[in-house]
Parts: structure tokens; C-alpha cells; sequence
């Protein structure tokens, strides 16, 4: 083979390689804490400082002691809804079964199950009653009810100019009392993105 | 390094290579619109005959991707809202609006390609108007789902999406987004955000006002009550005046919200013109600029009846589809044909530098051949669209009495005979709320 044909040969080779590279789908693990911003959308990572705020925050934050003090037991929290007033469609649940995690694992808080939950407990209560045996059989009427309910929004404001945007979001939480309408506490999270979109592709 | 500068061998191997270039380019591009064109007639037919199954079978056999994914996602989005699928839908709508924000970044290839080739080179991006109504359809998706906290989030994000495609031609005050600002207003009262419907019928109105010397029409009456109802009511209770009797009215009744796709949108034809060069020996033996020019289709419904029982309420055009896009296309035509005559100007150039550079051997007047013939065929318009969105939007709102309630629609043609007629049993109306109904009549059969 001549020089001239190998150095042609070595580039089609080189070609082929970076087709076929593109070709592939890659996969590769990462942990769950590693920051990855693609697009600037609100994605797991603002999801998880959320959660990390509001759990330090609710946890530390008074209600439950007075609570304790008051009662000598603790608080049963049940969670509401929470309002997703922004520009995208967020996903909610991740941080608010974050916080109810947290809340059950520390002892402190008991949690009791939603109003979209509770249906399908009822009703297998219900099949309990006919399918179950008496000694196993769990009646009617002995839910716990609870004393807090957690509610929230998530607002955003955006300010956009050609391949420019500026994300502020702003995540409320409050935990008011079932009894009387009181806030006993409230829980903040602000998160700022500056996004410049890429001019070329 | 100019061409004329270049080593006669190399020289000649990039005369070769970019005719080359322009054949395989015109085998592999010219295919792809025949069977582009000749495949989104059959699903439209099918979309007409009301086979949707079909319609997204044939949709799929075509294989849009590439260039052409975005067709993909906002025809399939819109077969599957035909069929009441809104979730499918939705999830193709917000793949659409992802591919169009990652296709807003400009890629050198694909310009390059729009000059050198023709216009097909370019990712489908959609035109203001295609990227402003998937907003509605999306928003509306979301409405008859009984999603109404994701129909705000989109009524929200359509505040920027508009302002940024404005952004790039402000002038093009038709451009409004009307209808759906009207439809975001309706979003905001529905979740009770009354003072954000406020400013969205405001904007609606403005936008409906603004588009009226290109589509013929104003504001929707039932538009200009809503605005009035809610500044009344602002004024009422900035002033301590509550109007008990009106509220409790507006309480015991809620509204059904019927919206119609009326015929099929524009298409695009090719318009090309071939001119003989006068000069042969120097440039292409023919000329050829393509540009794309509009084709109404004709739309069935005039107007529609809502009943139910004794009440009925009149449709209103909400959503002049046609006269919208064919303003655009009116504005975006300048540069189009810039862009056609720039390539005219450069097929010829390179037609003419192989001419002059080959002489009477056989080699080199078939490769002279070959330019030719690839600046011809290379040579075509862009006519791709969303062709299954409606030539036009026609809206009938309907007080009732909260309960169930059976819905009988009528279809008018303009000369007034009825065109079709369908039937809704037991559509639910809850108080203070609004139930939306969709339904789509493309053809006259």
C-alpha cells in the first residue's frame, strides 16, 4: 500500500470512528448529589436543597417542642397541597416526600396518610371487612387525626432577553393548625439561575 | 485560500467533490420531500375522514426525524388531542417546545446548507404562529383533562415564550398571541387568579385589535364581557360596592366552552422559476430560484350553534389561522427569496467555474452535465408546515345551571345549510366553573 493510500485509509477510519462515536448511547452512573444543569430547568438538584432546607428548618424550628410541652406527644402532620404557581411543570412530591420522611425517621413528628392516599386504605379497609378474619380485620372509624397540615406554593419569576434568562424560584411551606388556623411554622427556600443559552449548536 | 489560487489538481479534485457534493445531496434531499408531501396528504385525508388510528399510523410510516422531527412531534401532538388522548398529546407538545428551544441556537451546518443546497437543509423550527398555538393546544389539553393548576403553569410560561419570539421581529404586531391570551384568562379565573385573567383579557383584547386589518375581525364579544365583568368588579370592590345578586348569578351557573378546529390550515406550494442562462458556457444552462407560496384550504364551518335544551349560544372566530399565516409567510418571504437568489448566485458560480476550467474532454462535460443538472433538482422551496392545525378556531361559550346536561351542536355552512351535527350526553356542569369541549370538522362531506 502507498503512503498516499494509508494516509486516505487512516481517514476514512478516523471518520467512521467519530460517526459511530455520535451513533452510541452512553450511560453513566452518577450520585445523586452531583450537580448536573442541562437546560436551567428546575431539575433534582434544586429539588434536593429544597427538601435539605425545609427538613433543617421544620425540624429545628420550635413548633414541635411547644407542641410536646403543651400535649406531651407528638404532632401529627398531614400533607396538603402544594400550589405549583410557577412557569414550569414541577414536580412537587420529591421534596415533600422528602420532608415527610424526615419527619417519620426523626420520631418527633407522626405523619398520616394524604387525602389522595388514604382512598385506597380505606377501601382495602372495606375489602378487609368481608375478605379478612376477625382477628386480623381492621375496623372503621380509628384513623388518627391530625393536628397540622402542611400547604405551600412555588412561584417563580423569570426575566428573558434573547439567549439570556434570569430563574428566581421561591418555595413556601407552612404548617398550619387543623384546630384554630394558626401558622406554626413557615419554611423558605430561594434559588436563583442565571442561564445563558448556547448561540450555536 | 481563493479557488482561482489553488493547485490545478486540487483545484480540480474540489470542483469534483463539491459537484459531488450537490448530487448525493440532491439524490438524498429531493426523495425525502416527495415523500414528505405525498405522506402528510394521506394522514391528512385520514385526519379528515376522522380515521385518526390511521392518520397516526401513516404519520409514523413517514419517519420524520432530522430536519423534519419537529413535524413529527406537533402532527403527532395534534392527532392524538383530535382523539382525546391529552396526556400523549401533551407529552409531544412539550417535546416539541424543548426541540424548538434546543433548535432557537444556530448551527453553521444547517445555514451553510440553506445557501449552498436549498431551504429543506434547515431543522423545522416553525413558524411565530405554529410556536404560539401549541401553547393554546397544550393549555387546552390540560383544561379538558381537568388539569387546571397545568394549564396556569403553561398560561405563565407563555408570557416569555411570546415576548422572546416577538423578540425577533417586533414589528409584526399580529404576532399577539390573542386567543391565547384569551385562553389564559380563562385559565387564571378558573384558578381564581382573577386580577392575572384581568391583564391576559386585556392583552387579548389588544392583541385581537391589532390583528384585525389582517384577519377582517375584532375582539370576540364574549372576550370584551369577560373584561368588563372583572374591571366592574375591581371597581366594585375598590368602592365597597358588591354586586350579592351578580355573584350569586355567576355562582349557581357555570359554562360550557365549546372549541372547534375548523378545516385544515394553509399548506405550502413550491413556486419555482426556471430561467435560461444567456450565457452557457459560463454558469448553470438553467437558472432556478424557489420560493414557497400559501394554499388556502377551504374551511367548512361558517359559524356553529350551541344548545342545550332552550339556550344556545353563537360561535365566534377566535383564531384566523389562515389570514395569520399568510401575513407571516407575506413577512418572512423578503428573506427567503434573498436567501434562493444567493444560491441561484453561487450554483452558478461554481457551475461556471467547471465549465471554465473544462475543455473538450469527455470527463469534464459530463461533470459539467452534472453541476447543471444538480442546480436544477437541488434547487427547492421549503414548503414544510404543521399542516393539521385548523384553517381557523371558532368558540361558543354557554351559560347553565349547575348539573348534567345534554349538548347538541350544529354546524353551519355560509350559505347556511347544516353541515353536521353532533351530540354531547351528560356533560357535567359544576358551579362558578367552566367545562371546555373540543371537537374538529375538517372537510365538508
Amino acid at each position: 500500500m502507498t503512503t498516499k493510500n494509508k494516509v486516505w485509509l487512516m481517514a476514512a477510519t478516523v471518520v467512521a470512528a467519530l460517526f459511530l462515536v455520535g451513533c452510541a448511547t452512553e450511560v453513566k452512573r452518577v450520585g445523586v448529589d452531583e450537580v448536573i444543569d442541562i437546560s436551567g430547568a428546575w431539575n433534582d438538584t434544586d429539588s434536593r436543597l429544597v427538601s435539605e432546607e425545609m427538613i433543617r428548618d421544620s425540624l429545628s424550628g420550635g413548633w414541635i417542642d411547644r407542641y410536646n410541652l403543651t400535649l406531651k406527644k407528638a404532632p401529627v402532620v398531614i400533607i396538603g397541597k402544594i400550589r405549583n404557581l410557577s412557569q414550569e411543570h414541577i414536580n412537587t412530591n420529591t421534596f415533600v416526600n422528602d420532608l415527610e420522611r424526615a419527619f417519620v425517621n426523626s420520631g418527633r413528628v407522626d405523619v398520616v396518610a394524604s387525602s389522595s392516599e388514604r382512598g385506597d386504605i380505606r377501601e382495602e379497609r372495606t375489602d378487609m371487612d368481608l375478605n379478612a378474619t376477625e382477628a386480623t380485620r381492621k375496623e372503621m372509624g380509628k384513623e388518627t387525626g391530625a393536628d397540622y397540615m402542611l400547604i405551600g406554593s412555588i412561584n417563580t419569576i423569570i426575566d428573558a432577553q434573547d439567549k439570556e434568562q434570569v430563574r428566581f424560584y421561591q418555595v413556601d411551606l407552612t404548617l398550619v393548625s387543623l384546630a384554630d388556623n394558626r401558622k406554626v411554622w413557615t419554611g423558605q427556600k430561594k434559588l436563583k439561575k442565571d442561564i445563558k443559552n448556547a448561540k450555536f449548536r | 485560500m481563493p479557488l482561482t489560487q489553488c493547485p490545478a489538481a486540487f483545484g480540480d479534485r474540489l470542483r469534483r467533490l463539491l459537484a459531488g457534493v450537490l448530487v448525493v445531496l440532491a439524490v438524498v434531499v429531493l426523495p425525502g420531500c416527495a415523500t414528505y408531501s405525498i405522506g402528510v396528504a394521506k394522514v391528512e385525508l385520514e385526519t379528515s375522514n376522522r380515521d385518526l388510528d390511521g392518520a397516526l399510523k401513516s404519520l409514523d410510516e413517514l419517519k420524520l426525524s432530522g430536519a423534519d422531527q419537529l413535524l413529527y412531534h406537533l402532527n403527532k401532538a395534534t392527532l392524538l388531542r383530535l382523539q382525546g388522548d391529552y396526556s400523549a398529546s401533551t407529552r409531544q407538545f412539550e417535546t416539541a417546545k424543548s426541540l424548538i428551544d434546543k433548535l432557537n441556537a444556530i448551527s453553521v451546518t444547517e445555514q451553510t446548507g440553506s445557501v449552498v443546497v436549498n431551504d429543506t437543509m434547515k431543522a423545522y423550527e416553525g413558524t411565530a404562529i405554529e410556536q404560539l398555538l401549541i401553547s393554546a393546544f397544550e393549555e387546552l389539553n390540560y383544561l379538558q383533562s381537568g388539569k387546571l393548576d397545568e394549564a396556569a403553569v403553561e398560561a405563565r410560561q407563555f408570557d416569555i415564550r411570546q415576548r422572546l419570539i416577538v423578540a425577533k421581529d417586533p414589528s409584526a404586531v399580529y404576532l399577539s398571541g390573542a386567543f391565547v391570551r384569551y385562553l389564559n384568562g380563562m385559565v387564571y379565573e378558573e384558578v381564581g387568579e382573577s386580577d392575572s385573567a384581568r391583564i391576559d383579557y386585556q392583552k387579548a383584547l389588544a392583541g385581537y385589535q391589532a390583528q384585525s386589518a389582517i384577519t377582517g375581525t375584532g375582539a370576540p364579544a364574549a372576550l370584551k364581557a369577560d373584561l368588563e365583568r372583572l374591571e366592574n368588579s375591581r371597581h366594585s370592590e375598590a368602592t365597597q360596592k358588591s354586586p350579592v345578586h351578580a355573584k350569586q348569578a355567576i355562582r349557581d351557573e357555570g359554562e360550557v366552552v365549546f372549541i372547534l378546529h375548523d378545516g385544515l390550515g394553509p399548506t405550502l406550494a413550491e413556486n419555482i422559476v426556471h430561467i435560461a442562462n444567456p450565457d452557457l458556457q459560463h454558469g448553470t444552462a438553467i437558472m432556478s430560484l424557489a420560493v414557497p407560496s400559501l394554499v388556502q384550504r377551504p374551511v367548512p364551518v361558517a359559524r356553529f350553534e350551541l344548545n342545550a335544551g332552550a339556550q344556545s349560544a353563537a360561535s365566534e372566530l377566535v383564531e384566523d389561522v389562515n389570514a395569520l399565516a399568510r401575513k407571516n409567510l407575506e413577512d418572512r418571504l423578503p428573506a427567503i427569496t434573498a436567501r434562493a437568489v444567493a444560491r441561484m448566485v453561487l450554483k452558478n458560480a461554481v457551475a461556471k467555474n467547471v465549465k471554465n476550467r473544462s475543455g473538450d474532454n469527455g470527463g469534464n462535460l459530463l461533470l459539467s452535465i452534472v453541476t447543471d443538472v444538480s442546480a436544477i433538482v437541488s434547487e427547492r422551496a421549503d414548503t414544510r408546515n404543521w399542516s393539521l392545525l385548523p384553517g381557523n378556531i371558532l368558540m361558543a361559550r354557554l351559560s347553565l345551571p349547575q348539573g348534567s346536561h345534554d349538548l347538541a351542536v350544529n354546524y353551519y355552512d355560509r350559505a347556511g345549510n347544516i353541515l353536521a351535527t353532533r351530540q354531547y350526553a351528560a356533560v357535567t356542569v359544576t358551579a362558578g366553573r367552566k367545562v371546555f369541549v373540543s371537537d374538529y370538522l375538517l372537510v365538508a362531506h
